[in-house]
């Protein structure tokens, strides 16, 4: 069995994976399904799922299940009516298996990919059918990013699936950290200079709205460079080591970095109240994330006459949207307009010269996360004395406030950075306090690599909201 | 749920978080200097190879230095040129910006016969004055109707002798800027054709065009057929030419092609009594160790007027073609500011817009963007063409208008003022 199924996910490229079933074939035996009876307990069953087909949890809930496996000695099966295409069709657009409500994650994928090609295409057409005279490159781009982030998040989602990763919700699945600490560093490293390790307090506590209508989460950062970025003059003309250094390049910039943001994220449950959740594709929730953003950098020459320059960037009316493609599987997009504030200091004085804002370009974000259960259940049994559980996130930020755009050939100074993380929350069972481990790179202007270590302070809601 | 790929999953975790951290250590034990290994797509590498090419020794031993005007010796060198020896044996030296410029030319101290050299200088205004001296004394080079001017000469074993040129200017002048050429440069030879017509009315009037500016994206593709096709329509201005590369010129990262044709990227002149500074912005940043020398590029060195010329805009309001690093670009525009620079020139953007008043601190800044020379404008009327920016040095003031040629087949200029503050430039 294992052959064919294995030349079946080889042969299969990003169509195919998005629309054929996880772990269904037509032409072999389906392997095992979760199911569930009315009573809740959970049951193997063997064959193509009849709940993998239904497009009703009940129905699939009522449907007898067998434990005895398909082999090739089984007699064929009544004919059907039904064309083995109308099956297929029906098996990819089925409800994930045991999870109610229904919720069909490879259609939810596959329209998200459809609509990540459609702006890319609207994207396309606005910058070279209209061209960037007219304004329109910066919403162009902003479109272009967040519809590439949904593909590639769809791609992944989809090969996520594909390994058994749908499913229900993790009893604990990942947020951020109530608080953490973060570390990363920029290279590469260069003879003589040093770049920057950053570290930064993050906090990101929760307040989970009643009824499961939203929360809202406060989230701020403090933090900087640990040592300064320190920069060297490369031209050929000098010749002679300088004083303390290795290399013949004399040493013309340090500069230091301070980082603080501050902001809060209001999330609500859509189509609430008209709806209490989407039939068909998932639930979806709206979003409201005003936040302010501070840098504060001085720049050195090795003089008396060092520069305090302070970016601050305010983002009063960010709005997004959150799409649960599947319970285990969410896409996420932020936008609203920036505002810039651009103060500094004269050589060798702290006070700040201030003035009005700019109009900064559009800001936006998007995020395609995906939860990793990674704790099996032990063979004796036993419970386990930690639940673990993983994250998969890929993110676009449209901005270059931090330094870091993302350029591809010509392609120079549209983008913003990318975003690839990963995070393990560890929780002893029965603990109200879990900790989180995580790592992360964003690429854009290099690549910068990052550690995060976090604690989740226990909530209160949580029994109520996974009773729920 | 019970997969068989958990315990996998698990280890896979563990073992890519202890992958990060040898990284992270395994990358303070590799340190080379800056492009040991280049790509000249980095503007690093970029700085030494305009440096790198504004020197040369020639095949008959003499070094060429292109210098600062204001220095008397030779013991350096400064990137205000191309210098390169042609396959005839003779020297072409290309001046990179109007305004005063200074050659130094040494024989070898062991030569055992006199050092001949023929000298052909480019991108020189036709009104400087250009002269050649050493310590036998001066002698003027001929001027022509062309920026080129050719020189035959003989340097004695360890001789220095010194190529020197300026301009007299009157208090008005004029200096156009355009950038983004790109996929068509049929277009800019209609742009360089009114230039030249424009010069040379301007002289008419008294008020010389002193010099075209173009601030990037020269070329698509980064080919040396391309700037060549550049290089051409330039060699047949009337003017001189102060160029800084854009990131469709810089993004071939086997050999720095703008560098080698036209010089470099990173530099400033003194133009009248205007302070020209360009700095390359190609790959969305300037180079750090530019960034740190950009208070002596904008440094007035006693002009009455600072222009600040690159690619990348770094105040891009909407227009999405920002710097790759704002923090970089808020630190250019906070030098700027303390320097209150005059006016800020840039492209990225196939657009004419005029931003006047960006808070900079307690400084407004003006920033003009003339991404007009040729690129693609997507459907609807495009507007080509170039600004023409006039000085007066005795008053202090700047006017400016936009010179609109339009692409054939309008016999007018289709489009209408950008603004009040862009006027249309009357016809030469």
């Amino acid at each position: 069995m294992r052959t064919p199924r294995l030349r079946a996910a080889l042969g299969s490229l990003v169509v195919g994976v998005l629309t054929v079933p996880a772990s269904v074939s037509a032409s072999e035996p389906a392997p095992r399904a979760l199911t569930f009876h009315p009573s809740g307990t959970p049951t193997f069953a063997v064959g193509p799922s009849t709940a993998a087909a239904s497009d009703d949890p009940a129905t699939s809930a009522s449907t007898p299940v067998t434990t005895e496996p398909q082999t090739a000695s089984t007699p064929e099966p009544a004919p059907s009516f039904r064309s083995k295409s109308a099956e297929r069709r029906t098996r990819w657009a089925a409800c994930i298996e045991g999870v109610t409500p229904c919720t069909r994650a490879r259609p939810a994928r596959a329209l998200l990919l459809s609509v990540g090609a459609v702006s890319g295409a609207i994207a396309a057409g606005l910058m070279f059918g209209l061209g960037d005279r007219l304004t329109q490159s910066d919403p162009a781009v902003l479109l272009a990013g967040l519809g590439g982030l949904a593909g590639v998040g769809a791609v992944t989602g989809a090969l996520a699936g594909r390994v058994g990763l749908d499913g229900a919700t993790l009893p604990d699945r990942l947020r951020p950290s109530t608080a953490s600490l973060a570390y990363d560093y920029r290279g590469p490293l260069v003879l003589d200079e040093s770049r920057p390790h950053t570290m930064s307090l993050r906090v990101a506590p929760n307040l989970f709205l009643p009824e499961d209508h939203g929360r809202l989460r406060l989230f701020g950062h403090v933090g900087g460079w640990l040592n300064p970025k320190r920069e060297v003059d490369p031209r050929p003309q000098f010749t002679e080591v300088p004083p303390g250094q290795e290399g013949t390049a004399p040493s013309v910039q340090r500069q230091r970095n301070l980082s603080i943001g501050v902001g809060f994220d209001l999330a609500v449950n859509l189509p609430y109240p008209v709806l209490s959740r989407s039939a068909r594709l998932g639930a979806a929730e709206l979003r409201f994330r005003p936040e302010v953003q501070v840098r504060r950098e001085r720049y050195d020459p090795g003089t008396a006459d060092s520069v305090l320059v302070e970016r601050t960037m305010l983002l009063p009316l960010t709005v997004g949207a959150r799409w649960h493609l599947s319970p285990r599987q969410r896409f996420t997009a932020y936008f609203g307009p920036r505002f810039d504030y651009l103060a500094f200091s004269d050589p060798g004085s702290n006070a700040l010269r201030r003035g009005g804002a700019q109009i900064g370009p559009l800001y936006a974000e998007a995020w395609y996360d995906i939860d990793v259960p990674l704790t099996p259940a032990r063979r004796d049994g036993r419970t386990r004395s930690i639940i673990a559980t993983g994250q998969l996130s890929l993110g676009y930020i449209h901005s270059r406030f931090d330094g870091q755009g993302f350029n591809l050939g010509p392609v120079i100074g549209f983008m913003g950075p990318l975003h690839v993380g990963w995070q393990t929350r560890l929780r002893p069972v029965g603990s109200p306090v879990a900790a989180q481990l995580g790592a992360f790179a964003r690429l854009g202007s290099g690549a910068t690599l990052g550690l995060e270590l976090g604690i989740v302070a226990p909530d209160p809601t949580l029994r109520r909201r996974s009773s729920r | 749920m019970m997969h068989p790929l958990y315990p996998r999953r698990l280890i896979a975790c563990t073992a890519g978080l202890v992958l990060t951290g040898a990284t992270l250590l395994a990358a303070q034990s590799c340190v080379q200097p800056h492009c040991s290994s280049p790509s000249y797509a980095e503007a690093e590498c970029r700085v030494i190879a305009e440096n790198v090419h504004a020197r040369l020794q020639s095949s008959a031993g003499a070094e060429l230095r292109f210098q600062d005007p204001d220095v008397t010796t030779d013991d350096t060198w400064d990137a205000r040129g191309l210098v390169e020896e042609l396959d005839d044996g003779t020297i072409h030296a290309r001046i990179a910006a109007p305004g005063r410029f200074a050659l130094s030319l040494r024989a070898p101290e062991d030569a055992t016969t006199d050092t001949a050299l023929h000298v052909r200088l480019s991108n020189v205004d036709p009104a400087a004055t250009v002269t050649l001296s050493g310590d036998d004394g001066e002698t003027e080079i001929p001027g022509t109707d062309s920026t080129r001017r050719e020189l035959d000469l003989v340097l004695a074993p360890g001789q220095v002798r010194w190529i020197r040129g300026d301009r007299a200017c009157p208090s008005r002048y004029r200096l156009a800027v355009v950038g983004d050429i790109q996929t068509n440069p049929t277009q800019f030879e209609r742009i360089a054709d009114r230039l030249a017509e424009d010069a040379r009315s301007s002289l008419a009037e008294g008020v010389p065009l002193v010099g075209l500016v173009i601030v990037g994206d020269l070329t698509e593709a980064s080919r040396d057929d391309e700037f060549e096709t550049i290089g051409e329509v330039l060699g047949r201005l009337p003017i001189p030419t102060a160029l800084t590369p854009g990131n469709h010129d810089i993004y071939r990262p086997t050999r720095p092609h703008f560098n080698r044709k036209f010089g470099p990227g990173n530099h400033a002149a003194n133009i009248c009594g205007l302070r020209l500074a360009l700095l390359d912005s190609g790959s969305g940043s300037v180079a750090p160790s530019v960034q740190a020398r950009v208070p002596e590029l904008i440094d007035r060195n006693g002009a009455t007027f600072l222009v600040a010329g690159m690619h990348h805009p770094p105040y891009a309001g909407l227009t999405g073609a920002g710097w790759s690093r704002e923090d970089d670009a808020a630190a250019l525009l906070v030098e700027l500011a303390r320097e209150r620079a005059d006016l800020v020139v840039a492209g990225h953007s196939h657009a004419l817009r005029d931003y006047e008043d960006i808070p900079v601190g307690d400084v407004t800044l003006r920033e003009v963007i003339v991404g007009t020379g040729g690129a693609y404008q997507g459907i609807g009327i495009p507007r080509y063409g170039y600004m023409r920016f006039e000085f007066d040095d005795d008053a202090a003031t700047t006017e400016q208008c936009f010179m609109e040629v339009p692409p054939v087949g309008y016999a007018e200029p289709p489009n209408e003022p950008a603004s009040p503050r862009l006027p249309h430039c009357p016809e030469p």
